[in-house]
């Protein structure tokens, strides 16, 4: 708590400072936040699934794992500055939408392929649809911050 | 899931917290004391929620699922205002309000799945939303 206390401290000096427009700042942290709980939810889950159940559906819970990492690259390259992190978030994104709409698609089109739900299956709609909105708001933010160091 | 009191009184601070926080937000509010307040109500009903649940569990009742997955879900839910807290606070901006509004919702959920574990679903596992286990 004390650290927390002094970074409001800190941060009432830097409130007089201009509007934050940077791709880590303002918007972009509500961003990393929802990135945030997605990883965090997606390795608690998948390690779950891995450690108790993982003989009953062997490629639904990989795929949860896959998630899992993509969340958290996701995540990290979102809050860290530069542009190198921006590019490996742009790249982690893609892959991300690249997997909710393969894995969306084929949980649509041969769902006893997929009897296990993962959180990509039916496009997200277990979750409102949120795993596949995320990619592109992400993606659009990156773009509308492409120029951002 | 059985609703019971728990899960209502959680709910009823998540979700105020979250419009609070959502509400200040929109009207580009910074952080200001009842925002912040909101997220230690939620923090404090975890607490509470916590020493209640071990309480009841020393005692005749039991958990229908994993012992370590409903406490990795306390835990985990007892983090997410401080974490959330310590996010907004190093920006002090009206965004912050909106990462802060995103805890009480979340740890609404969360208590939905301790209480799905706490009491059983009632329905087969396949039915279940087994991904990202929110």
């Amino acid at each position: 708590m004390k650290t927390s206390k002094a970074q409001n401290a800190d941060s009432i000096t830097d409130d007089s400072a201009a509007a934050p427009h940077g791709r880590t700042t303002g918007a972009g942290r509500l961003l990393i936040t929802v990135y945030a709980v997605f990883a965090i939810s997606a390795t608690a889950r998948a390690g779950y699934q891995i450690a108790t159940q993982f003989d009953e559906a062997p490629v639904a819970y990989l795929l949860s794992a896959f998630a899992a990492v993509v969340y958290i690259v996701a995540t990290l390259a979102l809050a860290k500055p530069g542009a190198k992190w921006a590019l490996t978030a742009t790249v982690a994104i893609c892959v991300e939408l690249a997997g909710v709409l393969v894995v969306g698609l084929l949980s649509l089109l041969d769902s006893a392929a997929f009897p296990h739900a993962t959180v990509w299956s039916m496009f997200g709609k277990g979750y409102g649809f949120v795993p596949l909105l995320l990619p592109i708001i992400g993606l659009i933010w990156l773009y509308r911050h492409r120029d951002a160091k | 899931m059985t609703i019971d009191p728990w899960f209502i009184t959680g709910a009823i601070i998540g979700i105020a917290s979250t419009l609070i926080c959502v509400v200040a937000a929109a009207m580009k509010k910074k952080p200001n004391d009842v925002t912040i307040l909101s997220l230690a109500a939620v923090e404090l009903f975890i607490l509470v929620y916590a020493a209640g649940s071990a309480i009841r569990l020393l005692g005749p009742e039991s958990l229908a699922g994993e012992g370590w997955e409903f406490w990795g879900y306390m835990f985990t839910a007892a983090m997410l205002p401080v974490a959330g807290f310590y996010w907004a606070m190093m920006e002090r901006t009206h965004w912050s309000n909106y990462v802060m509004g995103a805890v009480g919702v979340t740890v609404m959920v969360m208590l939905a799945r301790m209480a799905q574990i706490w009491y059983g679903t009632g329905l087969p596992a396949a039915a279940l939303q087994q991904g990202i286990g929110l």
